[in-house]
């Protein structure tokens, strides 16, 4: 019936065995797994099953009646749709005999722009083709030249071993013993679980008595922990941004670094829209023309990667220098709601020279940032500098809007400052269709606090069982290299470590998503170690010893309600049953606690399922008043009473009422709706214009700053700063030029490139990178400017080489005039592909973070936007098509 | 007889894909198979830095008025249907290809040594229902129906030629688009991205 499910299972197991989820099945695809690793080794065969499996022949396209009988055998589900993609959608799944057999968005209610049908991007859509994929793990495996006990470890093979299949006996006792062995031998401080979600900490904790974590400024870069210092939001829990329907109030709307068509697919880039419809104009400041800038029709002024904060320095000169005779500044604002923007306002204590204003004018370091000093760093044109900042003055309704990317740069914590003085020197803050603040990722473009919320499980684990203690947390942004030189900067002291495990929990593919990923690869090889608990055979999983295959949400009894979208909450149930030998995460958290001791209903305090119903009753709106908090379920005693006794039992015994609530929808509506989504409307109580309250009086209605006010001169960022004991700023918002930046590259002449790492639609950061559909229908190559390719000598699709002090990848290349001379597009989180017989252990697959180095600055901050590196035409076997890559499997 | 049209909302278009996969995604009997399209979106560029023009055109049958395919069918397999819309009668198609080479726009296909190409959803619009691309698009870009309906929806400006379309006359494609400006250039590029 489906082809799809047959590539899945390869030629050797019949679904039937399959759906039957039997032993035999379970033994067929042990069998498979033997056959699929027999050949050698994960060096993937050279026909992977969904090439040697032919389709049954002549099966003739579909007819109409076919296709209305599909739906009539079948049953539409929501389907969960859970990555860290920017988004949040409906997706639902056509179940046809236990088989997703096509997958469809929302459409339970008519679509308006003010009250939008949440429709689900390209790689939802794709979803069934990811859960179904070839290279799904189908049963625990062990690395074959490794054994426990710490003696035969071949540590080197990893990545290239062959792969055995065991049991989740055997699994679990493995993971239990090892941990249990390496804790007794080295102590807790010899494990490291950069990712230590799905409950692998509890395995840590009890086995161990602890393990080191990492952290870091993630994708927020220095967005990541500074504006709760000076007065602003960090764009995923909280936004400084007024709501959607105020965006279009904006008459000019200036986006820096912000590509919602690419990085918030979904709704977000047709909110856009709707504010270009309403006739705002827009501005784009990227190194990309991107297709953000282009279907806004945008103006595009191209930057240099790292050098935004010099631009915003420039407009702010300009506005000082042309205030005077265009009263462009908002001093009122200014005077009331913000400290340090000039002499007359500092804060008590600070050297009154510290002053934004007299830096911008360049009064004290004779550097005034005027429009041609900026246009040497940026790359922009003074002249287009001083039309944009001439254009911003507060009697423009002026939306700035930033991403998280261009905070993706080393040495970056004052730029978000800068950022936020530019915008209340506009006065752009507290007024409707005036706004600064981060736009990306859930929130782009539509601030205010969630008007929906999902409910608590009320699951909890058993504290005091497995309490351990932390051991220290490395900064991931330099952790691999940290690890390699066996010492790491403790907020200033260096402190010895020495690690002979790694624990992968499955919550974010360390390996593949951190920078220094060769450096990565070697730590991996030196440990006793490393253990991975996931869904595909995904870089973590290459890497390590023992893999534990891990179902995805579509298979699981608890079901999703996730948030996320602050208008529409989504919930789906289970949607197929487990594919083949896989486990939940509970399951498997479960089975080597119980190795360890621990019975699973001292692990959890409930039930999956009892945790399921529970969460529909706390799922909770606004009532049309906009304040008041309301349930979203109505849950009748009848729906109660369907429950099954066992589930009621559990949850009464934890404390918690059944009784029945008045809500929005019916418990079995929401159940088949999958969503429930507030009626948006001009003039409803859900809008927002944030700073309202505080630019209206902000003695009664401080910020949480230490000040109360905007803090232009900020004492606490840079305390925070130096805290961590690796570079340092001033309290005023001054321009640090980035390490790896452009004047680096141009003063030291090693390097001709600056790297960026866009986030393309092919995959949610690594996720579905695998999924063949995708891969075909984006070839991911590397941008770069025609100006460039021709002084190289290269043409489109060719095969390049680019090299940084980290390592050497290899992409394609697309040729485009959109794209900022010296800067090349390498796309974010493709699965690497190290070919082991060249010397330089070159990465066929172009995965960004092999090229980018172990390192950080400032707060932490993981630097993906700022590398340098040297690109050539590559002389060694050219690249296929990525569609063309074997999948990995083992 | 009835005249359907596609509509292509080009300004809208963020080049996402998401018609294309989606349409691959209900392709019976290919399920999900590695180049099977009835849909494709391309990207592409115009003008040199850093004035740029950029746009993506999706694309799929446009269910002509004189179509290329049925007119070389030597089986007599595809037909224009009462709707306006272009259909086949598999039981009749012997795979030989002929509509492929023949279309000016790439669209058929040899699926299972069949033709295949886009029914306009057939089924879906018999319920009253939009196509599924049409559903799917997150910018609200794609429509479907009647020809003069969507003219009068949409307005006056809409073309049926691009610089990297074949001349619409040739079968008199029911495509109507409104246009970004950059796509009416005469040098345009196509980006394999």
């Amino acid at each position: 019936m489906s082809k799809l499910f047959d590539r899945v299972l390869g030629a050797k197991v019949s679904r039937r065995d399959f759906l039957k989820g039997s032993a035999a099945a379970t033994a067929a695809v042990a069998g498979l797994s033997l056959a699929g690793c027999s050949n050698n080794t994960i060096q993937e065969t050279t026909k992977a099953p969904e090439e040697t499996t032919k389709a049954p022949d002549t099966t003739a396209p579909v007819t109409h009646d076919e296709i209305v009988d599909l739906e009539a055998k079948g049953k539409w589900v929501p389907a969960a749709c859970w990555n860290n993609c920017g988004g949040r959608c409906l997706n639902k799944a056509l179940v046809v005999d236990g088989v997703v057999m096509r997958q469809k968005t929302d459409d339970t209610h008519e679509d308006t722009p003010d009250f939008l049908q949440q429709r689900a991007c390209v790689r939802g859509r794709a979803r069934r083709a990811e859960v179904y994929s070839p290279d799904r793990l189908k049963t625990p495996m062990k690395r074959k030249n490794w054994q426990p006990g710490g003696v035969e470890v071949n540590g080197h093979l990893r990545g290239t071993d062959e792969w055995e299949p065991i049991t989740w006996e055997e699994a679990f006792k493995i993971v239990a013993s090892e941990t249990k062995r390496i804790g007794d031998t080295y102590g807790p401080g010899a494990i490291f679980a950069p990712s230590s979600g799905n409950g692998a900490n509890y395995v840590m904790y009890k086995a161990a008595g602890g393990y080191y974590s990492a952290s870091g400024t993630l994708s927020w870069g220095t967005w990541n922990e500074g504006p709760g210092h000076f007065g602003m939001e960090d764009g995923y829990s909280s936004w400084s941004l007024n709501d959607r329907l105020d965006l279009k109030k904006s008459e000019l709307i200036v986006m820096i670094g912000c590509n919602p068509a690419w990085s918030s697919m979904g709704s977000p880039m047709y909110n856009f829209l709707q504010a270009k419809r309403a006739g705002a104009k827009f501005v784009s400041v990227d190194p990309i023309y991107t297709d953000t800038a282009a279907a806004l029709d945008a103006k595009w002024l191209p930057i240099r990667p790292g050098t935004d904060h010099a631009l915003m320095l420039a407009l702010a000169y300009v506005m000082l220098k042309n205030d005077d005779e265009k009263k462009l500044i908002d001093w009122d604002f200014l005077n009331k709601c913000t400290v340090g923007f000039d002499a007359e306002h500092m804060p008590e204590g600070a050297p009154k020279e510290d002053n934004a204003k007299d830096y911008i004018l360049g009064t004290y370091d004779n550097t005034p940032k005027t429009p041609e000093w900026a246009e040497a760093i940026t790359g922009i044109p003074a002249a287009d500098i001083t039309e944009l900042g001439l254009s911003i003055g507060k009697d423009v309704k002026v939306s700035l809007l930033t991403g998280w990317a261009p905070a993706r740069t080393h040495n970056s914590d004052s730029m978000p400052q800068m950022f936020m003085t530019l915008g209340a020197m506009g006065g752009h803050m507290g007024l409707s269709g005036h706004m600064t603040g981060v736009s990306c990722h859930f929130g782009a473009g539509n601030g205010g606090k969630y008007l929906i919320g999902s409910g608590s499980t009320g699951i909890s684990y058993n504290r005091e069982l497995i309490s351990g203690k932390s051991q220290g947390t490395l900064t991931r942004g330099c952790m691999w290299d940290a690890i390699l030189k066996g010492e790491f900067n403790n907020k200033g002291t260096m402190t010895p470590i020495d690690f002979k495990m790694i624990y992968h929990g499955g919550t974010n593919c360390y390996l593949q998503t951190m920078p220094g990923m060769k450096k990565g690869i070697e730590v991996h090889r030196k440990m006793e170690f490393v253990v991975t608990q996931t869904t595909f055979f995904n870089t973590d999983a290459k890497y390590s010893d023992i893999i534990l295959p891990v179902n995805t949400m579509w298979e699981r009894k608890d079901g999703t309600m996730t948030s996320g979208n602050r208008e529409a909450l989504f919930y789906a149930g289970q949607v197929i049953e487990p594919l083949f030998d896989s486990k939940s995460d509970r399951e498997v958290i479960t089975g080597i606690m119980k190795e360890l001791g621990v019975e699973a209903k001292d692990v959890y305090s409930m039930s999956e399922e009892a945790g399921d119903f529970r969460r529909f009753f706390g799922a909770w709106t606004y009532a049309e008043d906009g304040t008041t908090k309301t349930p979203i379920v109505t849950i009748t005693q009848a729906d109660i009473d369907a429950v099954p006794q066992n589930i009621k039992d559990e949850l009464i015994a934890s404390g918690f009422e059944l009784k029945p609530q008045e809500g929005k929808i019916g418990l079995e509506e929401f159940k088949q709706a999958g969503v429930y989504t507030v009626e948006r409307k001009e003039g409803d109580n859900f809008g927002h214009i944030h700073y309202e309250a505080f630019r209206k009086d902000p003695e009664a209605n401080p910020l949480k700053t230490a000040s109360g006010k905007l803090e232009i001169y900020c004492k606490g960022l840079q305390d925070m700063v130096a805290n961590y004991g690796y570079t340092t700023v001033e309290a005023y918002p001054a321009y640090n030029p980035c390490l790896d930046g452009y004047e680096q590259m141009k003063s030291e002449g090693k390097f001709e490139f600056q790297v960026i790492n866009p986030h393309y639609q092919r995959r949610s950061h690594t996720i579905f990178d695998n999924v063949k559909v995708l891969r075909e229908a984006f070839p991911n190559p590397v941008l770069m400017n025609a100006s460039d390719a021709k002084a190289k000598g290269i043409v489109d699709g060719d095969t390049v080489i680019m090299t940084s002090e980290a390592g050497s990848i290899l992409r394609k290349a697309c040729i485009v005039e959109g794209m900022m001379p010296g800067v090349l597009g390498v796309m974010h989180g493709c699965w690497v592909d190290v070919d082991e017989n060249t010397a330089d252990k070159v990465d066929r697959a172009g995965a960004d973070n092999y090229l980018i180095p172990s390192k950080t600055t400032g707060q932490r901050i993981s630097a993906w936007n700022s590398t340098l590196c040297n690109m050539e035409k590559y002389t060694g076997t050219p690249l296929d098509d990525d569609v063309n890559m074997n999948s990995r499997l083992i | 007889m009835a005249r359907k049209a596609f509509y292509f909302d080009q300004e809208a278009c963020v080049g996402c894909r998401g018609c294309q996969i989606v349409c691959k995604d209900k392709i019976e009997g290919a399920d999900l198979e590695l180049g099977v399209f009835y849909r494709t979106v391309k990207n592409y560029e115009s003008g040199s830095f850093p004035k740029v023009g950029r746009f993506s055109v999706s694309m799929t049958c446009n269910h002509c008025e004189n179509p290329a395919c049925v007119a070389v069918c030597p089986q007599k397999a595809i037909y224009k249907a009462e709707d306006g819309t272009v259909l086949q009668d598999a039981s009749l198609c012997i795979g030989c290809g002929t509509c492929a080479a023949a279309c000016p726009y790439g669209v058929p296909q040899i699926v299972n040594n069949k033709m295949a190409k886009c029914d306009g959803c057939a089924a879906r619009v018999a319920k009253g229902e939009k196509p599924l691309c049409v559903d799917a698009c997150t910018m609200r870009a794609l429509d479907f129906g009647e020809y003069d309906e969507l003219v009068a929806k949409y307005g006056p400006d809409l073309v049926s030629d691009l610089s990297v379309l074949p001349d619409s006359k040739t079968t008199g494609a029911n495509l109507l688009i409104k246009a970004r400006a950059c796509a009416l250039e005469a040098d345009v590029r196509e980006m394999n991205l």
